[in-house]
């Protein structure tokens, strides 16, 4: 945010926490002091663990003396207290803001790959990684980006992208920069802003701070409010729906509503205030690898959890240096590509939205959807009829994903092979195949050709029917050169390979790296080649 | 004055929902296709061809066009499943984004396999929709039986809308946010119907009657649990309430259906001699076709696909269902290995 917006939006914030706060106390809701309480338990639980915090120590001084104070606080002073405890987080996701920073930082944004990769590594600096490929020549933008251009101009976007890398961030703040578009505000994990030059960075290109350790209600409430407020005063936001990358690399189907209902809020209360632009703008992108920076750990964690995410990985690829430059170096000698495609832009509602930012239903007949929020006549909040209203935005968010997917040589060549070694390992179950890599571990490449060359035309079928999408590489080659590009793709940065040659027949080095690749296509209704004979 | 609550459908339940809602003080626009029987209801007060002499409420308002409907803040559909998307679409075209919809026709789109609320939601703008489901014979309704019924919709504020207006002492609403549930069993119970009525046409008794309504509720909880249901709508009014009254009265369409199918007529012959649709034959396809998807045994709906749609023999489909692998009540797939049985030793002549 701006200066002028920061400090009033920090203001605005505590003061509707609090205000609200106070009246679910007066209204029979929880107490004031329990709200502080819950608070100083959460936080002492964290700091417990959390040594290493950079605020460690402010931290600690701060929650005994509410706690010292709490307890003999007249009324006055508990609704003091919190709202100090309300300043202090606040202050923190906020952050410190320099105006000639952000100017300067804005135009140092397309400097290509090695930024990026700084973004997603805070261990090293761009210098010491050589001769890196620039992210204009990887990142290829496609859909619907001349419509989101009008769009930003009828009110704000929030930015709904699928999630699967640490680069995610990076791709889609290049991406929003590359459309000449402002930058997005958005909620970036603590660990990216320890190292003090990207910190520097991120909080002038719209982030702000999420900690993830700190579990207390009232934390994310702020957090919450924070993302709405920002809507309210005209800023596009971002947020990743799925609230951490994919482990599976599966498309989300699941999405977290807190964030995304933040929207309907800003919506709402730009009515009440009579905004001239009050409408809000979910715009779902899809972000598509050839290869995943953090593949191993991912797949990994989700094998171990069995999908339970851990939600915070301590370190990974992406704090790894080494292979920081493995993948910046397979992506230039390999030409690798970053695929990103803007989708259809949807209402809080779930409705499509059109360039001009009107609101259509399924049969093209224009929606009034200021009435979605009326009640005799005034605009007025519902938390349940709205936390359903979200439901209905985030199938649609969700469905929109599935459309507007980029399917990728690795995917339809992982699908091909991991489905084959299933079928020749029928009793084995999933885990111990995975684990094994199956008795019959061989694929001739008769079969395999075979197989790619069904799946990719029912691929091609599907994208007619604008069911997904296709990278032009699945056009453009057979089944032969296709398998070709996705081995050296596959061979060029993972430690082992998800799928090689071993003289005149195909193996996986990594079935967990194969499982990886293919989930992408999880979900979508293909079958198989001996199926495809069947039937 | 309270506010006026449309009800588009003039057939039977949807006249009887009308007069409901109407005798509760609520004026009711009341959409039917034919004019005459606009005018029989606007003079007269009565539905002669679907609800005999019942007089119905003078709060009631027929009309023959949509539009008219349409400004109602809340709607009630009670149209056949095979017109409900089409008469959506239409009135698609009037409605605006806060109005409240509750579908009280029990069906799944064959093909999409929609429940008719989601139908809604594909042909207008609204979101805020919910259905009323239950044990209603429409005649027993109208004769002040005392009965129950469910309002059902992810929206607190569509369920209290909807048992406002049907609130009664003779007809209780109760809410329920498991709209999924309450549109399955409703849909469902229809095709259990068509197989309860062929058993009675049979000759066979309450025993067997009462085994097909528990083996249907199970097949009932099975395909809930694809959706999620809450097993406790499937135990409630909308699910077993539904199926015992579906599956034992005269009064309910898919049973007449079935029962003439069970003592020999044919589906031709049947369907051809009736005024109403039974709506069990049109949701035996949508189940047919779920039930192939979820790849899980769904024995009676799939007979029952195969008697309506395949021309199977009712003889035919008794040995079928009869003669199936033993198992465990709840868990299909814990089959119980059939002995061979021997021939009987002949009797030693003493």
């Amino acid at each position: 945010m701006r200066n002028e917006d920061r400090e009033r939006a920090i203001v605005e914030i505590t003061g509707r926490l609090v205000h609200s706060k106070m009246e679910s106390s007066k209204q029979g809701g929880t107490p004031i002091i329990e709200v502080i309480n819950d608070t100083i338990y959460h936080e002492q639980q964290r700091l417990r663990s959390d040594r290493k915090s950079p605020t460690y120590e402010e931290d600690k001084v701060f929650w005994r003396q509410v706690q010292r104070t709490l307890p003999r606080a007249s009324e006055r002073e508990i609704k003091q207290l919190l709202h100090q405890t309300v300043d202090h987080f606040i202050r923190e996701i906020a952050g410190n803001f320099n105006p000639y920073v952000y100017q300067a930082s804005v135009k140092l944004v397309p400097v290509g790959l090695g930024f990026l990769l700084n973004a997603v590594s805070p261990v090293r600096l761009l210098s010491q990684l050589p001769k890196l490929p620039s992210i204009q020549d990887h990142v290829m933008l496609s859909g619907k980006v001349e419509a989101l251009r009008k769009l930003d101009r009828k009110g704000t976007i929030v930015f709904v992208p699928t999630h699967s890398s640490n680069m995610d961030s990076p791709v889609i703040g290049w991406s929003i920069f590359a459309m000449g578009l402002p930058p997005a505000t958005y909620g970036a994990g603590l660990n990216l802003f320890t190292n003090p030059l990207l910190s520097f960075f991120m909080h002038n290109l719209g982030a702000y701070r999420v900690d993830r350790r700190k579990t207390a209600p009232l934390y994310k409430e702020i957090l919450k409010e924070y993302a709405t407020v920002s809507m309210e005063y005209g800023y596009n936001n971002l947020f990743f729906p799925g609230g951490t990358r994919s482990r599976s690399n599966a498309l989300e189907r699941k999405l977290k509503k807190g964030l995304m209902g933040t929207g309907l809020r800003a919506f709402i209360n730009n009515l009440r205030a009579n905004k001239p632009n009050p409408r809000i703008y979910f715009v779902p992108c899809t972000i598509n690898y050839q290869l995943v920076l953090e593949a191993e750990t991912l797949i990994d964690d989700f094998l171990k959890e069995a999908g339970k995410s851990r939600y915070i990985i301590e370190k990974d690829e992406s704090s790894d240096i080494r292979k920081i430059y493995n993948f910046a170096s397979s992506l230039a000698t390999m030409d690798s590509q970053i695929r990103l495609v803007v989708g259809q832009a949807l209402d809080p509602f779930g409705n499509i939205v059109d360039e001009d930012g009107e609101s259509y239903d399924r049969r093209g007949r224009r929606i009034e959807i200021e009435r979605y929020v009326m009640r005799n006549g005034d605009p007025v909040e519902d938390p349940q009829r709205d936390h359903e209203y979200t439901n209905e935005l985030s199938e649609s968010i969700a469905k929109e994903f599935i459309r507007d997917n980029m399917i990728m040589v690795t995917h339809l060549v992982a699908k091909a092979a991991f489905s084959l070694l299933r079928q020749k390992n029928p009793d084995m179950d999933l885990f111990r195949l995975l684990h094994t890599g199956g008795d019959i571990e061989l694929l001739t490449q008769q079969e395999l050709f075979q197989e790619v060359e069904t799946l990719q035309m029912q691929l091609r079928d599907m994208e007619q029917r604008d069911e997904l999408k296709l990278e032009p590489m699945l056009h453009e080659h057979n089944a032969e050169k296709l398998v070709q590009r996705a081995l050296r793709l596959f061979k060029s940065y993972h430690t082992s390979a998800a799928l090689q040659r071993r003289g005149d027949r195909y193996i996986s080095e990594d079935m967990r790296l194969l499982y990886f690749y293919q989930n992408r296509l999880d979900g979508y209704a293909l079958d198989s080649s001996s199926q495809a004979r069947a039937a | 004055m309270s506010e006026k609550v449309a009800v588009i459908g003039g057939g039977s339940w949807g006249c009887a929902l009308a007069h409901v809602i109407a005798s509760n003080g609520y004026p009711v626009v009341l959409y039917v296709r034919r004019p005459e029987q606009a005018e029989e209801i606007r003079t007269k007060h009565t539905n002669q061809r679907y609800l005999k002499d019942y007089p119905l409420s003078h709060n009631i308002h027929p009309t023959t066009n949509l539009e008219d409907a349409a400004p109602c803040q809340t709607i009630v559909m009670v149209v056949p499943s095979k017109a409900f998307r089409e008469t959506s679409r239409k009135m698609g075209d009037f409605l605006k984004p806060d109005q409240i919809l509750l579908s009280a026709t029990k069906g799944i789109e064959p093909g999409t396999h929609l429940r008719m609320s989601d139908v809604i939601k594909e042909e207008t703008a609204c979101l805020k929709v919910g259905a009323i489901s239950g044990p209603n014979l429409a005649l027993e309704v109208m004769a002040g039986h005392p009965t129950a019924t469910i309002v059902a919709s992810r929206y607190n504020e569509v369920v209290a809308a909807g048992m406002q207006i049907l609130n009664s002492t003779t007809f209780r609403a109760y809410g329920s946010q498991d709209i999924v549930g309450v549109e399955l069993a409703g849909a469902l119970k229809n095709v259990m119907a068509l197989a309860a009525g062929i058993i009675t046409g049979i000759g066979y008794g309450a025993n067997t009657r009462s085994f097909l309504i528990s083996r249907g509720l199970s097949e009932l909880i099975r395909m809930g649990n694809h959706y999620s249901v809450d097993p406790m709508t499937l135990s409630g009014l909308a699910g077993v309430g539904d199926l015992i009254v579906t599956c034992n009265s005269e009064q309910s369409r898919n049973f007449q259906v079935g029962k003439r199918l069970g003592q020999g007529e044919t589906l031709s012959d049947i369907l051809g001699s009736m005024q109403q649709v039974a709506e069990g034959i049109r949701t035996t396809q949508s189940a047919y076709e779920l039930a192939k998807d979820f790849r899980e045994p769904f024995p009676i709906i799939e007979i029952m696909y195969k008697i309506i749609y395949q021309g199977m023999n009712i003889e035919e489909a008794k040995l079928h269902l009869l003669g199936r692998p033993m198992h465990y009540e709840h868990e299909p797939s814990r089959v119980i290995p059939q002995r061979e049985k021997k021939p009987l030793p002949p009797a030693s002549g003493q």
